[in-house]
């Protein structure tokens, strides 16, 4: 069993601020003997414009990591931060705010209210902020989703790669500093969903787009640009620049 | 299969209790209404047993009639009867006695009016034993003219005790007497509300106008002689018409009379109750439609399992039995505060019901616990079939099932019965009188409307909803909701439309009546100044009031006008006595035939309505069955068309009024100014005599519109309150609905708060969401009310509804009234939707 560098990179190390950080993060539930740790001391950062992906077994914590991230779960005890903004304290109406103007969210499936078409889907959260919309990044979003002749179409009537790529679409409208994606093709088939990863992938390439996403599938993680493992609650290995081959045995290894 | 619906039942007791609620209302309704008709209908009996009590047999004049307008006005006769009653075998004591009018006026001069309840003076009847429990509790009986012996609520309200003078007001004016004792009845400080002048038996004859005679006698037998043995042997000692009743007769007939009248008000109340029950019936179907729609993976997965389509439908109903069961007792308990409640709104309304123990008979709770059940089982019934329809893979396998499209046959039935009605509608609201049209399109356009609701829901949301657009996503997110499922939207708000469609009928026909008022009084009143009791209850004035008005310096001319009881083809309608050579100057009654200088004591002047309807010409004759003195047959003297003045279909002399006992009270007197006689200066000689008869209200034609109309008012409040409950019920509907809405788009909810929607904004959403079906539902019940209460207006135009008025702004008023109800509404649902946990919502995959 390796020992993971990463955990000893202190999280200010260096002139860049990165895009996302935890510090020392235990979430437990429970107490007393009844009590599970879900996230046992993580501390992991996410640098700008890279492509990270969470892995590892069901019950490693890998999600928990990232709804801590994202502010929708708060931690026992360590931080999380977001930029140079640490969210521990900050209270539900500021992480709600932090999510709509700074986040941008991909769930594995109901990711779209079902009443508004997939245009309205995309610019729900500059709605929600009265914000007004870059009509030109609106349409580059979507033509990089290849949904442009699908924007009045209501949910329903979408396939369900094509509901994951309004999803996308929307995680980028407001030009967020960081996307959560937690298991983004979990619910698709394997062509729709390389589909998505590949959109995944040009929005970090091209749009310089900070992306951080939960997967149990190796093929998903080979999108990535480092892959980060989970077991146990702690992170137990980590890979940069990763094939399907280097996730699988990586995963092999962290079985034993 | 019984567990499952009995867990399933607790593990949902919120919604149960919502649901029952709607149902509880209702049922709270009908069990008030028979509660408190028991109530006043023993305390009645209570009442006439007291009186009787001590007496066997009763000798009074004969009535053609009874019922409660003649209850209690027989025919006075000549007081030495007495002498062949005490004569007869078996009578051990007989005492006769006179009622009439009294009014007692307190220490400031004021009448002591008691809500609905006649002011008596009587004569004290000795012996005690034969005076229906009336006695002494202190000072002393009244003994020569300048005595006078008061029940006890009357000393208690006034303050009179032995020894005080105090002013009393008899049909020919005022007298000063000294009170002598305070007396109760048994245990009640006075009789049904009413109030009671005793004076020794000569004084009463005297200053009642009843000099040498008796209203009744009351007779007690020997130990061992029957009450029937006695009533027999008396009556053949009666002269012609006398008759001789038994004290159980006395009360049996009395309980009837009263039973009669309760009656018409018992079934009015129950009306009510029936509106309340269809509307939460609404709620019910609903509430049950969305929980089986949430349920259908859990109906499926009990079909997977093997439950038969028979045991899914069976475990829905038993649900509704068991949430009806509940919902009954709940109503049950409610009813007897409902009951205290509308005995409190009776006692605003002047109508005061004395106080006895609340009256709960088996019918009572048996019909309270079958009506609810009944009405949730058979509201739940469609949606129990709707749960089995489903085939269970499918149903497992279906995530978000959507909304079914509103059937082509429901639209085309629907919009048959809907323009149908209002072809009708538009037919009683341009030819008038037609009010069995009216009624019938008022019906189908419901029923059209009820149908073609789904429909109706989303033409008027994407109407209403378009300017809210405008306002943000949150309304417009709302909006949407609430277009989601057009039907669920649709019963939602037609239970609040059914209850506002009623409160805006009544507000359209009381606004009309008030506008025709004012039509009538400027079209057909000559009169200058009006004078009427104060009390809308109170019997009537002194005649002696408008014989001193008559000396007033600058009087014209004073018509008074009388009511007597009378029945005419076997139904009770009261008969107008005017005097002819005065009604002219002061009133304009259209006389279209005939002359009313040729009416005399021994002929009628009838409406031309009835006139129309008897085939009576002048110079036929009229049979009018008088409760005293039998069937008259009068000659018709004329007709007249307007009936809006005077209130009746029939008008005779003041000579005939006495002659057949109608009442010696004028209800109104009409003064005319003399020619060139300014009215201010008229003015303070009116009031100084008006002064010395307190319960008379002077009034110009001005004022008395004004307080004609606050009467209206007034009825209005009252009527539209009991509608109240309808419109209670349709909002917690609203609440129930957007409730089981909030649970079913947890995941939404979650979604939304994720990516950024703040709880702020969530509660928003919910609360548009409310408001659109408020107002969908308020807008509908509008429309359809004012329709509604213009074709009744219209229909009712020959009872003296000249004039439709449409209350616009408090229509409008209404509607926004609405809106902010479905604020309120929407707090509970809106707390629950923010506080939706993000993390579960979006987690659970």
């Amino acid at each position: 069993m390796s020992a993971p560098s990463t955990t000893s990179a202190p999280p200010s190390a260096g002139p860049p601020v990165p895009a996302a950080a935890v510090v020392a993060a235990v979430k437990s539930y429970g107490s007393g003997d009844a009590s599970v740790r879900a996230l046992d001391g993580v501390t992991v950062v996410f640098e700008r414009s890279r492509f990270t992906a969470i892995m590892g077994p069901s019950g490693s914590g890998k999600s928990t990591l990232l709804h801590c991230l994202a502010g929708l779960d708060t931690l026992t005890s360590g931080d999380a931060r977001l930029g140079e903004q640490s969210l521990t304290g900050l209270s539900e109406k500021r992480l709600t705010l932090l999510r709509r103007d700074r986040m941008g969210f991909v769930f594995q499936a109901f990711n779209l209210l079902p009443t508004l078409t997939a245009a309205e889907n995309i610019r729900l959260p500059l709605d929600l902020a009265g914000r007004s919309l870059d009509r030109e990044w609106f349409d580059t979003v979507v033509r990089a989703v290849g949904l442009a002749d699908r924007l009045d179409h209501t949910p329903a009537q979408l396939s369900g790669g094509q509901q994951q790529r309004v999803a996308a679409a929307r995680a980028l409208v407001t030009r967020p500093e960081i996307v959560f994606a937690d298991e983004p093709t979990g619910a698709l088939d394997s062509r729709s969903g390389a589909d998505l990863l590949a959109f995944l992938r040009r929005a970090v390439d091209e749009f310089g787009q900070t992306i951080v996403m939960v997967t149990h599938d190796p093929v998903a993680a080979a999108h990535a640009d480092r892959v980060v493992f989970l077991a146990d609650g702690r992170i137990r290995d980590e890979l940069s620049a990763p094939t399907t081959d280097a996730v699988l045995d990586a995963m092999k290894r962290l079985g034993n | 299969m019984r567990r499952v619906v009995l867990k399933g039942l607790l593990a949902r007791k919120l919604r149960l209790v919502l649901t029952a609620v709607s149902i509880s209302l209702g049922v709270a309704f009908v069990t008030g209404t028979f509660v408190l008709g028991d109530t006043m209908t023993a305390t009645f009996d209570q009442l006439y047993e007291g009186l009787t009590e001590g007496t066997d047999v009763t000798v009074r004049g004969e009535s053609a009639f009874t019922d409660t307008t003649t209850l209690g006005a027989t025919k006075p006769f000549d007081a030495a009867v007495v002498d062949r009653i005490e004569a007869v075998d078996g009578v051990s004591a007989a005492a006769g006695s006179v009622t009439g009018y009294a009014l007692i006026l307190d220490k400031s001069g004021q009448p002591v009016q008691p809500g609905g309840a006649p002011t008596l003076g009587a004569s004290y009847t000795t012996p005690e034993e034969l005076a229906g429990g009336f006695t002494l509790r202190s000072g002393s009986a009244p003994h020569g003219p300048s005595q006078v012996v008061i029940d006890a609520a009357t000393a208690g309200k006034t303050g009179y005790a032995p020894g005080d003078r105090a002013t009393i007001l008899f049909t020919d004016g005022p007298r000063d007497y000294t009170v002598v004792g305070v007396a109760g009845f048994g245990e009640a400080d006075n009789l049904a509300g009413a109030t009671i002048a005793t004076f020794d038996l000569a004084t009463a004859q005297q200053v009642l106008g009843k000099v040498g005679q008796f209203d009744t006698i009351a007779v007690r037998g020997e130990d061992g002689v029957s009450a029937d043995e006695l009533r027999d042997r008396i009556d053949a000692v009666l002269p012609g018409g006398l008759e001789a009743v038994t004290s159980d007769e006395v009360v049996a007939e009395s309980s009837k009379a009263v039973a009669d009248a309760l009656g018409f008000f018992t079934k009015a109340l129950l009306g009510f109750a029936a509106i309340s029950l269809l509307v939460g019936g609404l709620i019910i179907w609903n509430t049950f439609s969305i929980l089986v729609a949430q349920r259908t993976r859990e109906l499926a997965l009990l079909r997977a399992v093997g439950a038969s389509r028979r045991q899914v439908r069976l475990s829905v109903v038993a649900e509704a039995l068991v949430i009806g069961l509940v919902a009954a007792a709940l109503g049950l308990g409610l009813g007897l505060g409902v009951a205290a409640g509308l005995r409190a709104v009776l006692g605003v309304a002047g109508i005061e019901v004395p106080t006895t123990t609340l009256q709960v008979e088996p019918r009572t709770v048996v019909a309270a616990l079958l009506v609810g059940v009944v009405v949730t089982v058979l509201a739940a019934l469609l949606p129990a079939r709707q749960a089995t329809k489903v085939a269970p893979v499918a149903a497992l396998r279906a995530v978000d099932a959507p909304a079914k499209p509103v059937g082509r046959l429901r639209v085309l039935l629907g919009a048959a019965l809907t323009l149908l009605g209002a072809a009708g509608l538009g037919w009683a609201i341009a030819d008038e009188g037609q009010l069995g049209v009216a009624g019938v399109a008022m019906l189908l356009t419901l029923a059209g409307v009820l149908v073609l609701a789904p429909v109706l829901a989303v033409a008027v949301t994407r109407l209403v909803g378009a300017p809210l657009a405008r306002l943000g996503t949150t309304a417009t997110l709302a909006r949407r909701n609430a277009l989601r499922n057009p039907r669920r939207t649709a019963s939602t708000a037609t239970a609040l439309m059914i209850g506002l469609a009623l409160v805006s009928t009544v507000t359209v026909v009381a606004s009309s009546m008030k506008a025709s008022v004012a039509d009538v009084i400027a079209d057909s009143s000559r009169a200058d100044f009006i004078l009427k009791a104060a009390s809308a209850a109170a019997p009537g004035l002194p005649p002696a009031l408008a014989e001193q008005l008559r000396g007033v310096e600058g009087v014209g001319t004073v018509a008074e006008m009388r009511l007597a009881p009378a029945q005419v083809d076997g139904g009770t309608t009261m008969v107008a006595a005017v005097d002819p050579a005065t009604i002219e100057a002061a009133a304009n009654l259209e006389v279209s035939s005939g002359a009313l200088a040729t009416l005399d004591d021994t002929s009628v002047f009838v409406s031309d309505d009835v006139a129309a309807a008897h085939g009576w010409v002048v110079g036929d004759h009229a049979e009018v069955t008088y409760a005293q003195t039998g069937v008259q047959r009068f000659t018709v003297a004329g007709t007249y068309g307007n009936t809006s003045l005077l209130g009746t279909d029939y008008v005779t002399t003041l000579g005939a009024n006495a002659a057949n006992g109608g009442s010696e009270l004028d209800v109104a007197v009409l003064v005319v100014a003399a020619d060139g006689v300014a009215l201010e200066e008229l003015r303070p000689g009116l009031e100084a005599v008006a002064a010395t008869y307190p319960s008379a209200q002077l009034d110009d034609a001005a004022s008395f519109t004004e307080a004609q109309g606050q009467t209206i008012d007034q009825l209005l409040a009252i009527v539209t309150m009991l509608l109240l409950l309808a419109v209670v019920i349709a909002l917690l509907g609203i609440v129930n609905t957007l409730a089981l809405s909030v649970f079913e788009r947890t995941r939404e909810l979650g979604l939304l708060r994720a990516v950024g929607m703040t709880r702020r904004q969530v509660r928003s959403v919910v609360r548009w969401e409310s408001v659109i079906v408020a107002v969908l539902g308020a807008l509908l019940g509008a429309v359809l009310g004012l329709a509604c209460g213009a074709a009744l207006t219209r229909g009712l135009a020959g009872e003296g509804l000249s004039v439709v008025d449409v209350p616009g702004t408090r229509l409008a008023l209404y509607v926004v009234a609405a809106a902010l109800a479905g604020v309120l509404a929407a707090i509970g649902p809106a707390r629950r939707a923010a506080k939706v946990d993000v993390l579960r919502a979006v987690a659970t995959a």
